[in-house]
This record gives C-alpha cells, structure tokens and sequence, in this order.
C-alpha cells in the first residue's frame, strides 16, 4: 500500500486564547491561530500554497477555507473546506498530508476556529446539534448528540461493569492537566463526587461528564519532511494515519461498543509501523467521559471491556500506562466545536517537541491523535513522531 | 414558550412508512434479491443494492438495546417533556431504531427489557413509532 510515512511533517503549530472571548469572528479564530502557527514555522504567508478549515456553526460561510484564505490575503493552489464532524481535526491533517505528497502543495494551513460560546448562546448551540440528527428518524424524539453518546456509554456499562465513578475518573484527571496548562477554560480542582453531584443531562452524563463549549481556533503547518529539517523548529513526522466511516445513525451502527476506532487505528498503527504499546502519550478526543474510556479500548491501549478500570488504576496520566490530554482536553481545556480536537494536536506537537513544560511527559517520542464525531460515525486517527521512521 | 416539535419532512423514500404508521403498522423493508430486512427506508436494499424491496409490517415487538434519559432538553419544545427516555430499540426482525419510552418511570427502565410499540398519532399525517414496556419477554 502506498502511504506518506515520514513523508510531511507539522512545522508550526498555533492557538488563540480559549474559552469565553466575546468579539472575535469564527474567522479571526482561523486567521490569529495561522498567523501564530507561521510566526512559530518561521515561515511567510507568501510562502503557503494551502489551506484546509472547518465550516464554523456560527459564520455562515459555504466556502470557509476560501473565506479564511482571502481574510489573511493569501491565495492558495489547495483549499478544502473538511467535514467529517469532530473527525475533521486528525481527518484534516491527513488531506493536508496526501496534498503534499501528491504535489498538490508544498506549504499547508491546516486551521479550525469558533465561537461557540460567545457567537451562539448556549440553546443555540444545543439547538444546533440537535438540528443535526436526522429529521425523520431522531429529531422527532428529542435526541441529543450528547444522548447519541450516552446509548453507547449506557450499553458499555451494560456489557462490561463500567461505572459511573470510572467515567467520572476521566474528567477528574484531565482537569488535573489542565490545572497546568496556562489559559484554560476550567481550572478549579474537582472529584468524582463533585461529577456525580453535577447536573444530569441525559444518563448515564452528568454535566462534568460533557465537554465545555468555548470559544477559539488553532492551526498547524505542514510542509515536505525535506523542507522540514531547515526551518526552525524540530520537525514533529507524520508517520501514519487511518479513518473509518462506519454508519450515518446511530441505530445502523453493528455495534455500539465497539467503533470505527478500532479500524481506523489499527490502519495508522500499519502506516507507521508501531503498536499501541510503542505510543508515548496520546490526544484523545474526549466529548464525553465515556467517550474516552471506549476509545482506550478500540485504540488498542487496553483490551475490551476494561477501559474502565484502566482509568481507575491511573494508567492516563504521568506514571501510568498512556497519558492522555495533557492539555486538559474538550472536558478541561476548550471545545469550540469543530475547533475542539485541534488543541490534542497541538498539545501533541508540542509533548514531542519537548515544549509542554511542567506538562511534559518525559521522552515523548511517538504521539497518537484520535479524533470522532456523530456517536462514532466517524473516525480519525493520526501517529506523530520526532523520526522520519518511527 | 414551548413551539412545535420538530415533525418529519416525508419524501419518496420514507411516504410508504409514514402512510404505514398512520394505518397502526409499522413497515420494514424485505430485499426480494438478497433477504436483507432493513430500516430505515431507502430506494434501494443497503446489502445488495437491489431496488427491489417488499414493505411488510413489523411484529412491533423488540426490546431495549440502550437507553438514555433525558433531563436537559434539546430545544424548548421538549421542556415540558423531561425526563424522557429514548431508547435504541431492537426490533425482533432484526434492525434497531430510535424512539421514546412511554408509560415507563426512567429509574424502571433496564438494558434488554422486552417492549412492544405504541402508534402516538401526531398529525393525520404523522404518527411516531413509540415504546412501552411488553408484559413477557419477546423472541430474538
């Protein structure tokens, strides 16, 4: 199989202050994350012949990555405006990546910013999601994407003995990450109970189970691996990359325990030519609590059925198995929406860079980013390395 | 202030099963190539592409293959609602599907319970495939 292993590599990364910053655009979250992710390639904008973005749910561009592209007064060879719901992160670097390696480009923008927090109100934002469910076949019953989650995490407690404490778990590490990374959203120290004592919003979540909803962007660049070794930074290789489209609904899915996930890594970890154990530290994308207990499953860090107790014994922090999210995460950090599983990449340029500071996990050399959307319908999966070859 | 729910928009692919709830049935489609049973419905079979498909009432009959109680509604047509329960429902012919729990107290509500299903007419046009709990356990 042909494939772009050591290939291209990020050059730049960039983000914009998270959380609530009334006034910004979608469009100035895209542009200020680009214009920080150059300034950190040591690269011009003459010099980017690509740009790949999100669509935003507040600004109500058809063409965003032309729109974000003439705001920064840059006019691309390569534009795609990608969406595979919260796959898009991971999914969005893999198309700038066969862009390189095909000759499409030579300098892409990957980039995803909005304001969700500030630009819609909260209902609206809810309304928004449920918008997106099918008219037929969910809306009318009132389901949420939140709720499409909570069938998946309901049925895995089911089927294996998770508890609500070993979800809880989850949120409760991840904002210990974040209480090290400067400028995120939540910072206050919590425990399991104060996530079972939080408001129930469809079971078995409560609200310290749900990711937050932010405002912000960030971006990357990406260039050829030859390029990459004369510009400033050390270059962070993309060594693998997988994706998997399993079903549209969520009641079409073959099995709701079991996701796309596992196709989708098991199809980078061939790429890249390493294992679940060779990974050093992973961004997973955390919606929900329950999310990234199956996702440690089907990424192949644990066996089936015990996620859960993986949690529980600390194996997703510093001294156990895999740290995950140590920027905090969706739970933790920020999610702006589509914006949400760009800060794992990010925060995963940078552990491998040897740049997290007090959050660095120590020796990092291969990163893993797992991004999905829709109750698993999609899914992403990328491995990063400080090697061209693993 | 509680507006109208969302209803479903019918098309061409889906007239025949709203048609069918509205008579008390609720269709699937048999692939007449392949014997695939499917939902929802589509202008071709999802397993073999044929056109080709039978509508044939459902046994109505499944039970609970997950379930969610909902406590922050969607939108504020649904306050008035909560806690509701949807639920993944796998029909005894095979395919599952998406509803809402009636007649049944959340904390009641258990993986596996077998239910059968309840026409909630709407509009004359729409009537929403509901659930509630079945007196003794269903087949498949």
């Amino acid at each position: 199989m042909r494939s772009y292993r050591g290939q291209v590599a990020i050059v730049g990364v960039g983000e914009t202050p998270v959380g609530k910053v009334p006034g910004r655009s979608a469009l100035w979250f895209n542009a200020e994350a680009t214009r920080l992710a150059l300034e950190d390639a040591g690269l011009d904008k003459a010099q980017v012949d690509g740009l790949v973005t999100a669509p935003s749910f507040v600004a109500p561009f058809a063409r965003m990555s032309v729109a974000v592209s003439e705001y920064l007064g840059i006019r691309p060879t390569f534009s795609n405006t990608l969406n595979v719901s919260g796959a898009t992160a991971a999914a969005s670097v893999s198309v700038a990546a066969a862009a390189i390696h095909a000759g499409l480009a030579d300098t892409v923008v990957v980039c995803c910013g909005d304001n969700m927090l500030s630009g819609l109100t909260r209902d609206l934002a809810v309304k928004a999601l449920v918008e997106s469910r099918d008219p037929q076949y969910e809306a009318p019953f009132g389901l949420l994407v939140a709720t499409t989650f909570a069938l998946t995490a309901q049925r895995h407690m089911a089927e294996y003995g998770t508890t609500p404490e070993q979800l809880a778990r989850v949120a409760v590490v991840t904002r210990g990450h974040a209480m090290k990374k400067p400028g995120a959203q939540m910072t206050a120290p919590i425990t399991v109970e104060d996530v079972l004592a939080s408001k129930l919003i469809t079971t078995p979540y409560h609200m310290l189970d749900c990711a937050l909803v932010s405002d912000g962007g960030a971006a990357f660049v990406l260039t050829a691996a030859e390029r990459a070794r004369d510009l400033r930074r050390k270059p962070v290789y993309l060594l693998g990359g997988g994706e998997s489209y399993t079903q549209e609904h969520i009641f079409c899915a073959e099995s709701i325990t079991t996701t796309g996930a596992a196709i989708s890594s098991r199809r980078a970890y061939a790429m890249a030519g390493v294992r679940p154990e060779d990974i050093d530290v992973a961004g997973i994308y955390d919606c929900f609590t329950g999310t990234v207990v199956m996702m440690l499953e089907d990424l192949g860090f644990c066996k089936k059925g015990e996620g859960g107790p993986f949690v529980e014994a600390g194996q997703i922090t510093y001294g156990g198995r895999i740290p995950i999210n140590t920027h905090g995460g969706m739970l933790s950090y920020a999610h702006p929406g589509l914006p949400g599983g760009f800060f794992h990449i990010v925060e995963m340029v940078r552990q491998l860079r040897g740049e997290a500071g007090e959050r660095q996990v120590a020796g990092a050399e291969l990163a893993l980013c797992h991004s999905l959307g829709g109750g698993f319908a999609t899914n992403a999966t990328i491995i990063l390395g400080t090697e061209e070859k693993g | 202030m509680t507006g109208q729910k969302p209803l479903p928009p019918i098309d061409d692919d889906t007239r025949a099963y709203w048609a069918g709830l509205a008579r008390g049935e609720l269709l699937l489609q048999h692939c007449r190539a392949c014997g695939h049973v499917q939902f929802y419905q589509r202008a071709l079979c999802g397993r073999c592409l044929s056109p080709s498909l039978d509508p044939r009432p459902a046994s109505g009959r499944g039970s609970i293959y997950s379930f969610s109680t909902v406590h922050r509604p969607p939108s504020a047509e649904f306050k008035d609602d909560v806690p509701y329960t949807v639920v993944l429902v796998e029909l005894s012919e095979g395919p599952r599907m998406i509803s809402t729990l009636v007649d049944t107290p959340p904390e009641t509500v258990r993986i596996g319970q077998p239910v059968e299903i309840v026409y909630d007419r709407v509009t004359p046009e729409i009537t929403l495939p509901r659930f509630r709990r079945a007196a003794a356990p269903t087949a498949g």
